[in-house]
């Protein structure tokens, strides 16, 4: 079940995409998209009963993520929308809950007294009813834990920076207001320390630098500034190369440059089928597991490791069979690769490829 | 500082997505209490009118605005297809538009290309057992779980048994609710090493005693956060967290406290939650207890707090076969055995008896018998 999780992240993202270029948080808006997309079917077509549950489970905590900072407050009442819609259409009795946590209680709070100020009443009459009908569980953690089981199958920062509002704590940390009592601050200490030494000024209590409060200031401006550059640049960059809008940048570069790596080591291992032909049937093995570090070398998850004894030891009769010329010449390419399609097809079936589907999405 | 030490019982991760930091099981449940309205966690249904009235007040709102917002927030709204049309929800939707039903199509259309299905009995049955108790309510009302309960969620993993235990993480889950004792888990916990018979019975296969190893040696230990808890109920349990003290306190280890089991509710306890600790009886059968999930008792619970503490998952074993048969479980294991194709060997109860006994019930030939509890047998 744990396989789904991707593309239902991936959905999740779309239906809050869409929602976020609407520019709205009426829950009319929603719902049309929601419609559009019938994304109520996701429940659909789970024959085994024990296996819906499961899977209900997972979207709600694949979704719930999304009603909590850092998003911003549009995708936040996506997000609750998101929840209202998921967890009203499952089909499993009694329903599956939203596990809410202790921590996250107080932004929920908050969350909807921004939606009282606002006036959306669609907002908060959606978080009273789920509340009213018991769909929330109220939790220790957002997820159960059961000690490193999620290790393998963490992705780094899965965070969708679309969603998320820009850092902006340094403006909010340095206000006008904190600017003003520094200042008053800083007088108040020089003239302290004047009246401490009556004398003329000692050069050791002049620790503090005179100039503190502008300094502090402009340093904010002109990081404000970089950042409105930065976004700027980065969305020309985005708009560029960027097809159907989905992904970071960040991701597709890297991707691209994975692919770039994919196609001089795949060129670089094709060259190595030459070899003897009594060593035919170890090359089979060779080309398939150039095929099968592709994957890995996309990821970047491993990082490169070290080649097994196998690996190793079939590189070493390679480079014998390197040696042996006379031999070489024989075996032909198109022999070879012939072989090993049958081999696949007599062998084996190949078993279910579960993240093609989101490679596929990302190409 | 103040609240600092309040924040202390708020569950934060210690390491992301792993495990939290200590918090205080108690402080952490009146944490909740006083942030939630009773009516949030009460079993019973909140009056929709009131609600109603009040939300008006709230907002500032007029009747008509509330009724536009009702029929404007309904789940209708969410419908694609009208009622009457539904499409099948076991069939996933032609041309499917979302990833995850892609993902969904592409594995069916995959598993209808294999040549034989394999209908997984363990699938089936996966979550029976978490059914049967489900929204279950108490015959006697005094029986009824207290609103505001914590429900704890333990998973319990078997020691290495077997060499193939190694690559799974067999485990059984059980609930608990907060006001229990600390040994009424251990007595929730079923671990076949509890039910070993021991002595050879080859001459006397009828006079097997009755007495498993629980009713022999009570002692039992939990181990959380630095303190042993002991069950000290019977007379004859030992404190078998002794040694461990002595030889941390000889070797410049932190000291460990112990108390007792059955004097210690959950919600006396500071623990985290996805962190292994330990369960520990027979003397050396080793169980690490993770604490998975805490959370207020729903009205979807059972509420019988009498089946607490509650068995809702369970590991499933392959159950060894008698080697004569190959039909019933095995219940006795020979050691040098003449009859025996292998040494040790597995029968059971009636192949056993046919085959090291004549018809008076004298034994043939030497060997050893002993009585054998297949793991499986729980399941």
């Amino acid at each position: 079940m744990e396989h789904y999780k991707a593309s239902l992240q991936t959905d999740c993202e779309q239906i809050l995409g869409s929602f976020q270029a609407s520019n709205s948080v009426r829950f009319e808006e929603f719902s049309k998209i929601w419609k559009q997309t019938d994304f109520s079917s996701i429940f659909h077509g789970i024959s085994q009963i024990g296996e819906k549950r499961i899977f209900t489970r997972l979207a709600l905590t694949v979704a719930s993520p999304y009603l909590f900072p850092p998003y911003t407050f549009q995708i936040r009442v996506g997000g609750l929308y998101l929840l209202y819609g998921l967890y009203n259409s499952q089909s499993v009795t009694p329903k599956e809950k939203i596990r809410l946590a202790l921590k996250d209680w107080s932004d929920l709070i908050k969350f909807q007294q921004d939606a009282v100020n606002a006036q959306h009443y669609d907002v908060v009459y959606i978080l009273k009813k789920l509340l009213s009908d018991k769909a929330l569980y109220f939790t220790a953690m957002p997820d159960p834990l059961s000690f490193n089981a999620k290790r393998k199958q963490k992705e780094g920062g899965n965070l969708n920076e679309m969603f998320v509002d820009r850092p902006s704590r340094p403006q909010e940390l340095i206000s006008t207001d904190m600017l003003e009592e520094l200042a008053n601050v800083h007088e108040h200490y020089e003239k302290l320390k004047q009246a401490v030494s009556a004398q003329a000024e000692k050069p050791e209590l002049n620790l503090v630098k005179q100039n503190m409060v502008p300094k502090l200031h402009s340093a904010v401006v002109s990081y404000y500034s970089w950042q409105q550059n930065h976004t700027e640049f980065e969305s020309q960059d985005a708009e560029s190369d960027r097809g159907a809008g989905e992904g970071t940048t960040s991701q597709e570069e890297s991707s691209r440059r994975a692919k770039l790596l994919e196609s001089i080591k795949a060129r670089s291992y094709g060259q190595a089928v030459e070899a003897s032909r009594s060593r035919r049937h170890r090359q089979v093995e060779v080309t398939s597991a150039a095929t099968n570090s592709e994957p890995a070398a996309g990821s970047s998850r491993y990082t490169s490791k070290a080649p097994s004894l196998k690996e190793r030891t079939e590189l070493r009769f390679l480079n014998q069979g390197d040696q042996n010329e006379g031999l070489q010449g024989v075996t032909r390419i198109w022999r070879l690769s012939a072989v090993e399609k049958e081999k696949i097809e007599e062998g084996k079936r190949p078993r279910f490829n579960w993240s093609s589907e989101r490679e596929g999405d990302e190409a | 500082m103040a609240e600092g030490a309040e924040k202390e019982d708020v569950p934060v991760f210690e390491n992301i997505d792993v495990n939290t930091k200590p918090f205080h099981l108690r402080s952490f449940r009146n944490l909740w209490l006083e942030a939630l309205k009773p009516r949030l966690y009460s079993f019973s249904n909140t009056d929709p009118a009131r609600e109603e009235v009040e939300l008006m007040q709230e907002m500032g709102i007029s009747p008509e605005t509330l009724e536009e917002l009702k029929t404007i927030c309904s789940t209708d709204a969410l419908r694609s297809h009208p009622e009457e049309e539904a499409p099948d929800p076991d069939v996933v939707p032609p041309e499917p538009k979302l990833a995850t039903l892609k993902l969904r199509k592409k594995r069916q259309d995959y598993k209808k290309t294999l040549l034989r299905e394999s209908i997984g009995r363990h699938d089936i049955y996966a979550n029976e057992m978490e059914m049967l108790a489900l929204g279950r309510k108490p015959e006697d009302p005094t029986d009824f779980v207290q609103e505001g309960e914590m429900i704890l969620t333990f998973n319990v993993l078997y020691p290495v048994l077997f060499e193939r235990f190694k690559y799974v993480r067999a485990y059984q889950t059980l609930l608990v609710l907060g006001s229990q004792k600390l040994s009424e888990l251990r007595d929730g916990i079923c671990c076949v090493s509890d039910l070993q018979v021991f002595g050879e019975f080859s001459s006397t296969p009828d006079m097997v005693p009755q007495f498993i190893s629980k009713d022999h040696y009570k002692s039992a230990f939990f181990f959380f956060e630095g303190t042993f808890y002991n069950d000290m109920r019977f007379p004859e349990c030992r404190d078998i967290s002794t040694t461990t003290r002595e030889w941390a306190k000889k070797n410049d280890f932190p000291e460990f406290k112990s108390t007792k089991m059955e004097d210690t509710t959950f919600y006396d306890l500071r623990l985290k939650v996805g962190y292994p600790y330990l369960y520990c009886h027979q003397g050396d059968c080793e169980h690490v207890v993770i604490l998975t999930d805490i959370r207020l008792a729903h009205r979807d619970d059972c509420l019988d707090a009498k089946l607490y503490p509650l068995l809702t998952h369970k590991h499933r074993v392959a159950t060894r076969k008698c080697c004569a048969c190959h039909l019933y479980i095995s219940r006795w294991i020979t050691t040098n055995d003449p009859h025996a194709p292998s040494e040790p060997c597995l029968y059971c109860d009636q192949c056993f008896r046919s085959l090291h006994y004549d018809e008076q019930g004298n034994k043939l030939g030497d060997f050893n018998a002993f009585a054998y509890v297949d793991p499986g047998a729980f399941n």
